[in-house]
């Protein structure tokens, strides 16, 4: 037993690099047992010069710069700058005397055994191998570098290859290359890492077949051009946009047509769409010259994170989901944590808090998420003739509604004429489809209501403005949104007035024709002409009340009719109110005669089934802005949105200041719709010579074939991240990629082809001794599958796999007792036909709050955040999954009986056969004779012993190899 | 007691040894102990593999930071919001008011008013106990404990809102994406029974809490962390009990051949501790499979206990049920159990919007007889002096009116009250107040997590409920997306220091 230190140090070592520290051994030790991983850290390095960026950068990070960098300088020391570090002390010290360990202060801090003077304070003292990092460092001149990650790609001189630089550390290192693995293996690793599934039997077959040099670029090629590559590598690219089809918080809503965007990154993937096409489509497709479909598709980026839709408060829920963006795009396509910058000035990174919300300002202008409407989804056309189709076809539609709605009004204008001459006529009728949203809140003028939750909600058939409506109804704050249709009898000038207590807007066809907002009283009514065209004119009333009086009255006249009011008299209003539509079946007959109202009911019929009738168009979740300008940015104290904005914190776009940046050239796009302020961002972060760009996606890419990045902390390039095991390589490797058009595909091709990719996952006991992290890459690192490729491959070895591809979510079966955990049991999930369960994961709705249990006991990223790197846990609930969940019995039966269909053999020896058969399909690779022989024991002796009937024998073997470490790993 | 549902305890298994030579046969050959990890506490060990690469169980028991003074928490968490002017916090002043229009600020689902129709208190209070505490008639059992309980009147959250204020009762976060209190226990000290989950939830029957799952996720954290639910009824956890046609001993023969294909994997693999790991992954469901239903087993309990918690009487079974076997995973080790007292929505749970009194007196009426019980059970068998016991809900109730008509209470974020027992734990005190009429928090002052406002705030409680776990909630960090990330938060938060003993 290793001696492990077990406590809790103040900065514990980023979880990302634990998981990789542990890669190719236990990585279910994540996060909590920090002790283990520093005691790997300090494993006695070989014999490599001390380097500041590997080794002593992070040190000072981890371990110094909380407390003596950018934000906090204790003791007047700042270990960040060399100026600042070599420089004398308040105290009358220097920290550090470059070439000079006995003369720098520093040392004697560090080693110390009194704990008032031992540095750091809080957490295990530095281990020897880290005080001789520093010692070493310091003896050789103390030299800084700036922060490898912010300094420009370099391209390296030599024509370059991966195993140059691969082969040049193990040199370093002493260390051998290793053998490359068997063909069998790495053809499995290989489809799995670039398709997600297993091989299939003809493919092993034709690869260990093919004796020509070429048989492994032929294989590559093959899995590249495949359409299961979009499939599986999207899955990666949805972790980093923290991709769900729900809101979380109570509701848990859905997102209206996210799907679209998983579809579009799969189809950009398999389309090998330039990666900096693919960034801009995302940050900026809706202020493209020309928005492709694709191009708004994207933009659901922004939509795709957590939305309270009753939110406590409000604006610290606005600004909380533009943190969500910041972080988010910072994270992902730059590898900055910005978002710890929010409240002050980054602790360890040179990231000054007005850098984040000089970041913010790019997203300061987007409209908030909803539930749907305008401001998130828009129409998608195939292409300008299916959007004039759409558009003449919308017109048309709206013309014979007016028409027939003219056709109905006149008749009703008749008969309340004739009632008129009799007797007080009927109120009521102007308004048709009439509906009422109840809010409940304190306002002091008109709220946004489309952004609010409403209470309560339900039709107004009286044809009334009525703030009586709403069944819950209290005496104070409150407010309410009427829609529905005003039928204009005939092109003309009509006049409004409005009064009201409190506020109210009325609206009609998008325009606002009279505004009386704010708090007051009623008695002076505000009124207003406007043209209207004949036909159904669609009208709105927003109202709010605050305290004590209230009350709405709102009339109209026009050509031909005096004044008639559009609401209720009075709080009872439904009760007063007459409704036209009743007293027209009472009395129509009388007053007009059998024969107008037949005609009548005629063309009510008629407008109702047009009321129906809707021109078919696809949507997508978009972003959009409020329009061409934006609101002023400030920089918020402690970053809390309520507190006072200062003049002196305004901020404009700009780019983090580290980066020696250009000034963000921010140009409107036509059309009025937003500021130009996204494209700028999007350009930069795309432009050849940005630092980070290539860099972090070069090493994503990386990352998801060799099992860690180059740098482990993929999302994190900044001075808490992994520094890069091979920068060399990285840099050449980014170089290359932008040089190449930023195509992905040949990227995966130049590491694919590497002798690296294909060295054996053996362990040898020099590379075992010296690399047990395996930082010089000196082996494979075996890996278990994700939850995706798990399931998957279960599916595939059964025989159910439905390669369909696109479209909206399926819902697998859910257990009815996971079901029971919502508050509604079954609310948003559903159930799927068996053949469409039986589809890719990636295909499964993501509802936040009820993730299918077997991907997430597999480690299934956490759609809250952007997921860089799973975890790979162990845990014994998985084994009970796999073992007696539904879903691996029914999966275990189907294969059985493809097994029995495909297994040949006469009666004597068909349990062989079958065994056989099921090792075959399962594994994919010959069964060995003994693998056989333990397989039959095993039915026969379930069949004799444990009482298991005949089929059922076969089956369960099956689910046994479903659940075998083979069937789970990746050599 | 036990139904018909309930997996009968398997007390042994007894036909292993011809597998089990084939299991230490196959593990000769791979350098590795094997079969020692298949011991009792192997996952409660940190091991490493014969090639030095260690591995260890996230589970695995840690030492605290410090002595702690509760092991294990159970946590009744009465979800909706009770009204703590009608249940501990006695406001005989709000009695004459009752019917009154009065100026008193609130927030609630209705939002903001300045002036309300007040509701009295509709129980009268009794006072109970050496220390003479104030308790509604709502809680008669519970009261004769009151010895035993500190209650803290001045709690506040950041949301009255139902979704977001259960986020941050569970998490400290109002956003979901953060791990809950019994994932950072967990994280924190680790579990010490194996065959059990370390973060354990029993819900209502009438269903789950808003939100659902996120109150018991370990957001950032792995999966390792988060709350299994446990069902009081059927097979306690998902996927536990194998199918019908699979027979415990059929089961057994594939586990053992199973084992025997992956050690021979591992022949060549004796590197790879993930891959050992794995084998012995399925060696811990077995026993699971074995221990969990045992733990769920009521048969053993005596009758006076059963009767104790009320299992024979409709109104109390079912909570009654789930306290017994709250003290039952607490026995045996589990970290954090959680218990819901409503469910679903509106009068499903303690959301008193309509009528204060029915739904009080049939939420009370369930949980107060169950509640006690445990608190007695816990004391006679020494277990209280280890376990901190947690009442409360996401927030409390307005002292006024939601409705023209009624006694519906809306929700209250800026004050309520909350009681804790047992485990380290000062009985008999109460801490923080709110004014006369139960509105808002007055003290302490500022200073517990609530900036510049006075009163205890949730991260307060949370502050208290690590630091009684031997956990310094100041230090206790994650680090994720750039920062370390505290269950409190970034700001240094005390814990609630007068009810310490």
């Amino acid at each position: 037993m290793q001696a492990v230190e077990r406590r809790f140090p103040v900065r514990p070592i980023p979880s990302t690099r634990v998981a990789h520290m542990m890669s190719g051994s236990a990585r279910w030790v994540l996060g909590g047992i920090w002790a283990i991983v520093c005691g790997a850290v300090t494993a006695p390095r070989p014999a490599l010069p001390v380097d500041f960026s590997r080794d002593v950068q992070p040190l000072l990070a981890r371990r110094c710069i909380a407390c003596h960098g950018p934000d906090t300088q204790e003791a007047g020391l700042r270990l960040d700058d060399r100026t600042r570090a070599t420089a004398a002390l308040d105290s009358g010290a220097t920290a550090v005397v470059p070439g000079d360990p006995a003369a720098s202060a520093v040392m004697g801090r560090i080693t110390s055994d009194d704990p008032d003077l031992r540095m750091p304070p809080e957490g295990a003292a530095l281990s020897a191998a880290e005080v001789a990092v520093m010692r070493d460092w310091i003896e050789a001149g103390a030299e800084w570098q700036a922060h490898w990650a912010f300094r420009p790609v370099v391209r390296p001189g030599v024509t370059g290859s991966i195993d140059a630089f691969i082969d040049a550390g193990l040199a370093a290192r002493g260390l051998p290359r290793t053998p490359e693995a068997d063909r069998a293996t790495l053809l499995r690793r290989v489809t799995y890492g670039v398709t997600g599934l297993p091989p299939s039997e003809g493919e092993v077959r034709a690869f260990l077949d093919d004796a020509t040099p070429s048989a492994w670029e032929k294989v590559v090629d093959r899995l590249l051009a495949s359409p299961h590559y979009g499939e599986h590598w999207a899955r990666h690219w949805l972790d980093l946009v923290r991709f769900a089809e729900t809101n979380s918080f109570e509701r848990d809503g859905a997102k209206p047509h996210a799907w679209r965007y998983r579809d579009y990154v799969i189809r950009s993937l398999n389309d090998d769409k330039p990666y900096d096409r693919f960034v801009i489509e995302q940050l900026a497709g809706d202020e493209l010259e020309e928005v492709t479909n694709d191009a708004l598709v994207a933009t659901g980026y922004y939509r795709l994170g957590l939305w309270d839709d009753e939110p406590a408060d409000r604006l610290q829920a606005r600004y909380d989901g533009l943190d969500d963006i910041v972080s988010t795009t910072s994270q992902v396509f730059l590898g900055l944590t910005l978002n710890c910058a929010r409240c002050h000035d980054h602790k360890i990174d040179p990231l000054p808090q007005r850098d984040y919300y000089a970041m913010l300002a790019f997203f300061h202008n987007i409209t908030p998420m909803g539930n749907g409407g305008d401001q998130i989804e828009r129409p998608l056309f195939e292409g300008p003739d299916a959007r004039r189709t759409y558009e003449e076809k919308t017109a048309d539609l709206e013309r014979r509604r007016d028409e027939a709605q003219a056709a109905v009004t006149a008749v009703e204008h008749r008969f309340r004429e004739a009632l008129q001459r009799e007797a007080a006529g009927p109120a009521g009728g102007d308004l048709d489809d009439l509906a009422f949203r109840f809010y409940r809140d304190a306002w002091r003028s008109l709220p946004a209501f489309d952004e609010l939750k409403h209470e309560d909600e339900g039709p107004l058939p009286g044809g009334l403005f009525d703030i009586a409506a709403a069944p819950s109804l209290r005496p104070d704050n409150f407010g309410y949104v009427f829609t529905g249709f005003l039928k204009v009898p005939a092109d003309g000038d009509y006049t409004f007035s409005l009064d009201s207590d409190d506020g109210s807007r009325l609206t009609i066809d998008g325009r606002a024709v009279l505004e009386y907002d704010g708090i007051h009283g009623e008695g002076s009514p505000k009124t207003a002409t406007v043209r209207l065209a004949g036909g159904r004119r669609a009208i709105r009333l927003d109202y709010f009340q605050g305290h004590h009086g209230k009350g709405l009255t709102v009339g109209w006249s026009g050509p031909g009719f005096e004044r008639r009011l559009l609401s209720a008299v009075s709080t009872a209003g439904r009760d007063v109110a007459r409704d036209l539509a009743r007293a027209i079946r009472a009395e129509g007959e009388r007053v007009l005669g059998a024969e107008a109202m037949r005609d009548y009911n005629e063309r009510v019929k008629a407008l109702e089934q047009l009321k129906k009738e809707r021109v078919s168009v696809d949507k997508a979740l978009v972003v959009t802005e409020h329009g061409p300008s934006a609101p002023e940015t400030f920089v918020f104290y402690r970053g809390n949105p309520h507190a006072e904005p200062d003049a002196a914190n305004r901020v404009v776009p700009a780019f983090p200041a580290i980066l020696a940046p250009p000034a963000p050239a921010i140009t409107p796009p036509a059309g009025g719709r937003s500021t130009g302020r996204r494209t700028a961002l999007a350009r930069w972060i795309t432009a050849p010579d940005n630092p980070l760009t290539a860099r972090v996606i070069a090493n994503r890419v990386w990352q998801h074939h060799f099992g860690r990045g180059i740098v482990r902390s993929a999302s994190n390039f900044g001075l808490m991240g992994d520094p890069p095991t091979h920068p060399e390589l990285l840099d050449w490797l980014a170089g290359e990629l932008v040089a190449g058009g930023w195509r992905l595909k040949a990227l995966h091709k130049t590491i694919l082809m590497s002798r690296a990719y294909r060295a054996a996952s053996t362990g040898i006991p020099d590379g075992l001794a010296r690399d047990p992290l395996n930082d010089a890459f000196w082996r494979f690192d075996m890996r278990r599958l994700t939850a995706e490729q798990l399931r998957d491959s279960v599916l595939v070895a059964s025989g159910a796999f439905n390669p369909k591809m696109f479209g909206p979510a399926i819902y697998p079966t859910m257990p009815q007792a996971v079901l029971a955990t919502q508050s509604r049991p079954g609310s948003g999930w559903g159930d799927s036909p068996a053949a469409e369960q039986a589809r890719r994961s990636i295909y499964i709705h993501v509802k936040r709050s009820l993730l299918t249990p077997l991907l997430a006991d597999f480690d299934l990223a956490d759609p809250d955040s952007s997921c860089p790197v799973r975890f790979t846990t162990t845990q014994p609930t998985q084994a009970l999954g796999m073992m007696n969940g539904d879903f691996l019995h029914a999966q275990a039966r189907r294969f059985a009986e493809r097994v029995r269909r495909e297994a040949g053999g006469t009666n004597a020896d068909q349990d062989a056969a079958m065994v056989r058969r099921a090792l075959e399909v399962a594994l994919v690779r010959p069964a060995t004779d003994a693998e056989v022989t333990r397989g039959v024991a095993l039915i026969d002796d379930l069949e004799r012993t444990d009482g298991v009937a005949p089929g059922r024998a076969l089956e369960l073997f099956c689910l046994l190899l479903l659940n075998t470490n083979e069937f789970a790993y990746l050599d | 007691m036990r139904d018909a549902h309930t997996p009968a305890p398997r007390a042994a298994f007894c036909r292993r040894t011809r597998r089990e030579f084939l299991w230490e046969a196959g593990a000769s050959f791979t350098g590795l102990a094997l079969s020692g990890l298949l011991d009792d506490g192997f996952f409660a060990r940190q091991t490493h593999a014969a090639t030095g690469i260690p591995f260890a169980n996230p589970l695995a028991p840690r030492p605290p930071m410090f002595a702690p003074q509760a092991k294990s928490v159970i946590f009744l968490f009465m979800y909706g919001g009770p009204s703590h002017v009608d249940t501990f916090d006695y406001k005989p002043e709000l009695y004459p008011l009752d019917g009154k229009t009065i100026k008193v600020k609130t927030k609630g689902r209705g939002g903001e008013r300045s002036e309300s129709r007040a509701v009295g208190p509709k129980w009268a209070f009794k006072q109970y106990g050496a220390c003479g505490k104030w308790v509604s008639d709502l809680f008669p059992y519970v009261a004769r404990h009151v010895d035993d309980i500190a209650f803290i009147h001045s709690m506040t959250a950041d949301s009255p809102i139902h979704g977001s204020a259960m986020l941050q009762m569970n998490s400290g976060k109002i956003q979901s994406g953060a791990p809950c209190l019994g994932s950072w226990a967990n994280y924190g000290l680790g579990s010490v029974n194996e065959n059990l989950p370390g973060f354990v939830v029993m819900l209502d029957p009438t269903g789950g809490p808003i939100s659902g799952a996120k109150n018991w996720s370990s957001g950032y954290m792995p999966a390792t962390y988060q709350g299994t639910i446990l069902r009081s009824k059927g097979a306690p956890i998902l996927d536990l009990a194998p199918p019908d046609d699979m027979p415990l001993e059929a089961q057994r023969a594939m586990l053992d051949a199973l084992r025997e294909t992956n050690t021979a994997h591992l022949l060549s693999r004796g590197d790879n501790s993930e891959l050992a790991a794995r084998i012995a992954s399925y060696e811990l469901a077995w026993k699971m499979q074995e221990h969990a239903p045992e733990a769920v087993d009521l048969s053993r309990e005596t009758e006076e206990t059963t009767r104790l918690y009320g299992l024979d009487q409709p109104r109390t079974a079912d909570f009654g049920r789930r306290c017994l076997l709250a003290r039952r995973l607490v026995e045996r080790g589990v970290r954090f159990v959680q218990l819901y007292s409503g469910g679903a929505h509106n009068d499903d749970n303690w959301d008193a919007h309509g009528d204060l009194v029915k739904n009080h007196e049939f939420h009370a009426g369930n949980t107060d007889q169950p509640i006690a019980a445990l608190l007695t059970d816990l004391k006679r068998s020494g277990l209280l002096d280890s376990t901190l016991v947690i009442w409360g809900g996401e927030f409390g109730r307005q002292p006024t009116a939601e409705y023209a008509e009624g006694t519906g209470r809306d929700h209250n974020a800026f004050g309520f009250t909350m009681w804790m027992a047992g485990g380290g734990i000062k009985g008999g005190v109460s801490v923080g107040a709110t004014d006369e009429i139960g509105s808002a928090a007055i003290t302490p002052g500022p200073g517990h997590g609530n900036g510049d406002k006075p009163g205890f705030h949730v991260k307060s409680l949370h502050a208290t409920v690590l630091h009684l776990l031997g956990l310094d909630p100041n230090r206790l960090s994650y680090f994720f997306g750039g920062l370390d990330q505290k269950l409190v938060g970034v700001e240094h938060v005390e814990p609630i220091r007068d009810v310490l003993a």
